[in-house]
């Protein structure tokens, strides 16, 4: 197989731009039907800018129980997996501390030009924490106390790329790279000279934007930044990554932290958790073992756990 | 200096840098299994503890990648970055 026997299909999604990647020729168009059936599920179940999703009713259930999907109970139980492995600094009860910040409405409504520029609408606090929340999880039931508000931005794109990857793999017999907003997922046999991955601040950045360029077989790698999904509020610039011991905007030493990690969403765990614990992040990436790539606001980097070097032309 | 010496050249280092890359990486893998089999005698917990290379854990780690990144100097098929 060659790269150039390699398809390439993208589109929208959660806000974000989406690429699908599939090794077997005439493959694309079923994996896309694949990736648009899981995707549109995830959204009507944890969607907080969309009234019938099953988060919505939840957070809108002032902490009585109510019945879940079987997919809502395990996208929550990833999200509790997530807080717990962090010590809590990914944390699923940052709803009503994003809403408070003015981040209440799908992010290109809130780029869009004329539209109300956002407030800070709520008390700023710790948030609630995410043992506040109650899953039954063969009962599919939630609770939450506490008035504690979930979001689950942290976990749950990165989960569905995962998913994606994964069913298309298995259901094609082919080589799959998912990449939901930068949030990077591969499955199946990869490509000979393996996925090549830019990293960088943004998904979107043209090729020539600063970074480096990896190479990974499996599992996924995902980027989280404080550069991007940012909007001004009462004169200040805020972010979308929460420090749940604040209740506002992580004040990072990092401005972007990339990972490479089992599964997408452990790259994601892991680099949301890296920009909340600021210096601290370095000690616990090697300790736990998980390659990553750090960036300073400065612009210098720095590696943990068998991140390849870059060339002096991947400055950052 | 002859364009075929500076290839030669740059395909020695970034050959030496993976190497290293790799050693660097096996060198952290081993230190995190060491850690996790002390941690087990010891009876000790650490929420953080890393899984075995490539162990799919579905509750107990955050699971490290099979192997690290590896160095290229091809453009990206994809880009990760925040979104």
């Amino acid at each position: 197989m060659t790269t150039s026997a390699i398809t390439r299909d993208t589109f929208e999604v959660f806000g974000t731009t989406a690429v699908l990647l599939v090794t077997r020729p005439g493959a694309i168009g079923q994996a896309r039907a694949i990736a648009d059936g899981l995707l549109a599920q995830v959204d009507l179940a944890c969607s907080r800018f969309r009234a019938d999703s099953e988060l919505s009713r939840l957070n809108a259930a002032d902490g009585k129980p109510t019945p879940v999907s079987a997919l809502f109970a395990d996208l929550l139980a990833v999200a509790l997996r997530a807080a717990r492995l962090t010590g809590g600094d990914v944390d699923p009860t940052c709803g009503r501390a994003l809403t408070g910040l003015g981040y209440d409405r799908d992010f290109a409504d809130m780029r869009a030009a004329g539209g109300a520029p956002p407030r800070l609408t709520g008390a700023v606090g710790p948030v609630p924490g995410w043992a506040r929340v109650r899953l039954d999880r063969g009962g599919r039931r939630v609770r939450l106390e506490h008035g504690a508000q979930l979001d689950l931005g942290a976990t749950a794109k990165a989960w569905a790329a995962d998913k994606c990857a994964e069913q298309i793999a298995d259901r094609m017999d082919c080589g799959v790279l998912v990449s939901l907003g930068g949030d990077v997922a591969v499955a199946g046999q990869p490509p000979p000279d393996d996925w090549a991955i830019r990293v960088t601040d943004d998904h979107a950045a043209p090729d020539w934007a600063a970074g480096q360029t990896v190479t990974i077989s499996s599992g996924g790698l995902a980027t989280s930044s404080t550069t991007v999904r940012t909007w001004t509020l009462g004169g200040r610039q805020v972010h979308h990554i929460i420090d749940p011991s604040t209740g506002e905007p992580a004040r990072s030493c990092w401005r972007t932290v990339s990972v490479a990690a089992g599964t997408c969403t452990d790259a994601n765990t892991a680099s949301t958790a890296a920009i909340v614990r600021g210096a601290a992040a370095l000690d616990w990436l090697h300790s736990t073992g998980l390659p990553a790539r750090l960036v300073r606001h400065d612009g210098t980097v720095e590696t943990t756990a068998g991140w390849p070097y870059g060339d002096p032309g991947d400055a950052a | 200096m002859p364009q075929h010496d500076i290839r030669a050249a740059t395909q020695v280092r970034e050959a030496g840098l993976a190497k290293i890359s790799m050693l660097t990486w096996r060198a952290g893998a081993a230190a995190v299994a060491v850690a996790g089999l002390l941690t087990a005698a010891l009876g000790h917990h650490s929420a953080a503890r890393a899984a075995p290379a490539g162990h799919r854990n579905e509750h107990g780690a955050i699971v490290i990648p099979a192997q690290p990144p590896g160095q290229t100097a091809s453009t990206g098929q994809v880009t990760s970055g925040a979104s």
